[in-house]
């Protein structure tokens, strides 16, 4: 699920002039897909977690993207346990570098990492990953039109494709039709297509940078009975930005 | 004592006038510590508490200076008697009138880890002072790397901090190149570092080649000049290469050392490691680890073999090995895992359950038992006894 959100970004484009019934399912993601075409971006996120012992754990993180989310970069600021851990993602997340301060060592991971909790999160890596995967790794089929979270959505089942390398079997995304942001989005389980294992909701949308964006998304765990929330603090669009930073010399800083 | 409070004034005068500035950060952890062993069905205890201070400054956009300065306490049996762990085969060689000698003690102590300050630029960084050298892509072993030996059982424990001039040079967007002097009292005994990193697919590769000076001890003779063992230093000329990356779904690790010795036999080390995470969140690992200085035949273990084990002078004793090690998320702040340790050239093993949970945003314990199940005289021999560590650590 490479292309749910970096960073907590939704990105959407100035809402495009389109007749809503004559949209198919894959003219509706190819819409959401290019919800992510930003050329570049930083974000400063909060991520608050709700264990199920009812604790909160939160991280503060800076992120970068380039390459239309090609290129990312995560580095952690609070909480002390992790300041300065960081993780490289190259190739739409098909190569991972983490580093660790305490070491200073940095450590390659296979793809099967993106599958692990981000620091104990309802994220993933591969949730948090970057590209094309809507598009790339599912069929996509418009389903009736619903209200959902106040608005009016196109209803799509994303299945994901023989080849497609994503750990979900199929997606449910209601896709707001005055400017496609995928509101709500559930996810089922990479084995069972009938199995509900997390189900996200944005809001909070606002104008940024001419772009518009979700400032809050939340992530529940139907099966653990757990959330994350996802705050962005400070986001900024096509900003100038060196490739010498998404580089393991540059993950080290 | 007096030393003592006049560096604690030193550092606190030096670290509030930094602190002033902009860009200065203090931070590091707490730690406090418990070993229980059982020798012989008696249980013993050692605590330990360390404090790290750390210090970061930057001084302009393009140079830092990083500091952390340890001080460690000691307490409950703080000397321990390694013979009490090894065959009598091995403790019938110790000289006789010098049993006392093969004592390890725990001291308190405090240093400076590392102080170094690095100047980074468009295409390179040169660090200098004392510094962390991690190298390799092997998780519990590292062929190519002969400033460091990692804890067996905590194998993603900090290492110290080495005096080293480095220069790392960007050679592109993929390759870099690494030269890194360790000066030491002549040019001949220093040590010197070249190597190549790069990225071919998805995998990372890296070629090394290293010099140094390798002090091993021989633990049946003692110098009266310098009050220890007698010291063999030798020179160690490595060559060697590692590779990390991805082959059927499984991540893939190789890495691979050979050593040309000045006096003694030349030998070579190796790894080969593999890891998966499940869609149910299971971590799994596993490391194979070859080093032909290691013996085939347990009962040719020798007390110099298990006096350099323990002092940490050489990796394995014996020549092949495995680990494995099993994690899976039980909640959101708990891990619960299992370390499987096989030595197979002499069939001990050791397992060792562990847990890790966060207990607050900035508090985390770690804990592990570990179990031998090797015969006597084995790397892993039930006579090595049972034992556990608990560790509680706050970051500040």
């Amino acid at each position: 699920m490479k292309k749910i959100m970096f960073s907590g970004l939704i990105i959407l484009l100035m809402a495009p002039v389109l007749y809503s019934q004559e949209l198919t399912g894959e003219d509706i993601i190819k819409k959401v897909n290019e919800l992510f075409d930003v050329e570049s971006g930083y974000a400063k996120a909060k991520m608050t977690i709700m264990t199920t012992s009812g604790q909160k754990r939160t991280f503060i993180y800076e992120s970068w993207s380039k390459n239309k989310g090609e290129k990312n970069l995560v580095r952690y600021l609070e909480p002390r346990r992790v300041k300065g851990q960081a993780t490289l993602m190259l190739n739409n997340a098909d190569d991972i570098w983490m580093y660790f301060p305490r070491t200073q060592r940095v450590r390659k991971l296979a793809s099967h990492a993106k599958k692990q909790k981000m620091q104990g999160s309802d994220f993933s890596y591969e949730d948090m990953g970057s590209g094309d995967a809507f598009t790339k790794d599912f069929n996509s089929k418009r389903l009736k039109d619903e209200k959902m979270e106040g608005y009016d959505c196109y209803k799509l089942e994303l299945t994901r494709k023989p080849d497609g390398d994503v750990s979900y079997s199929r997606l449910i995304m209601w896709v707001i039709k005055e400017n496609f942001v995928p509101v709500v989005i559930d996810y089922y389980d990479e084995d069972d297509p009938t199995l509900w294992l997390k189900r996200m909701i944005e809001s909070d949308i606002r104008i940024i940078d001419n772009i518009p964006t979700a400032m809050k998304v939340v992530m529940y765990n139907k099966n653990d009975n757990t959330q994350t929330e996802l705050e962005l603090l400070e986001v900024k669009y096509n900003i100038t930005l060196d490739d010498s930073i998404f580089t393991e010399r540059s993950l080290k800083k | 004592m007096k030393k003592w409070i006049s560096l604690l004034v030193f550092l606190s005068i030096s670290l509030s006038a930094l602190g002033a500035q902009d860009k200065v950060e203090l931070f590091g952890y707490f730690e406090s510590q418990i070993m229980v062993a059982e020798i012989k069905s008696k249980f013993y205890q050692l605590y330990n508490n360390k404090l790290r201070v750390d210090l970061k400054s930057s001084l302009s956009d393009n140079i830092t200076f990083a500091a952390n300065f340890d001080y460690i306490t000691f307490h409950g049996k703080t000397t321990w008697n390694i013979l009490d762990f090894l065959a009598p085969n091995v403790t019938s060689e110790v000289p006789e009138g010098m049993e006392s000698f093969y004592v390890l003690p725990f001291s308190n102590r405090h240093f400076l880890d590392n102080a170094y300050i690095k100047l980074s630029f468009k295409h390179l960084d040169l660090t200098v002072g004392k510094q962390q050298i991690s190298l390799g892509t092997g998780y519990v072993w590292n062929p190519t790397d002969v400033f460091n030996i990692k804890e067996l059982l905590d194998p993603s424990y900090e290492q110290p901090g080495h005096n080293a001039i480095r220069l790392d040079v960007a050679l592109g967007p993929v390759y870099t190149l690494t030269t890194l002097f360790s000066p030491e009292d002549t040019w001949n005994n220093s040590a010197k570092l070249i190597q190549l990193k790069g990225r071919i697919s998805h995998f990372d590769y890296s070629l090394i080649a290293i010099e140094k000076i390798w002090r091993f001890h021989n633990y049946t003779q003692f110098d009266m000049d310098t009050m220890n063992f007698l010291e063999l230093p030798e020179k160690r000329q490595l060559l060697g290469a590692s590779t990390a990356g991805e082959l059927l779904g499984l991540g893939i690790w190789v890495e691979y050392g050979y050593n040309w010795m000045e006096n003694t036999e030349n030998f070579y080390e190796l790894v080969v490691g593999t890891d998966y995470t499940f869609d149910f969140q299971t971590y799994m690992m596993v490391e194979y680890y070859r080093n032909t200085l290691g013996k085939t035949n347990y009962e040719q273990y020798n007390l110099n073999d298990w006096m350099r084990l323990m002092a940490m002078e050489q990796k394995t004793i014996s020549r092949d090995q495995i680990y494995s090690f099993i994690q899976h998320p039980f909640t959101d702040l708990l891990n619960i895992g299992i370390q499987a340790i096989y030595s197979i050239s002499d069939k001990s093993f050791a397992l060792v359950p562990t847990l890790n949970y966060s207990l607050s945003e900035n508090v985390d314990i770690m804990a592990y038992l570990n179990f031998n199940f090797g015969k006597e005289g084995t790397v892993f021999s039930r006579t090595m006894g049972n034992g556990g560590i608990a560790r509680v650590r706050v970051y500040f």
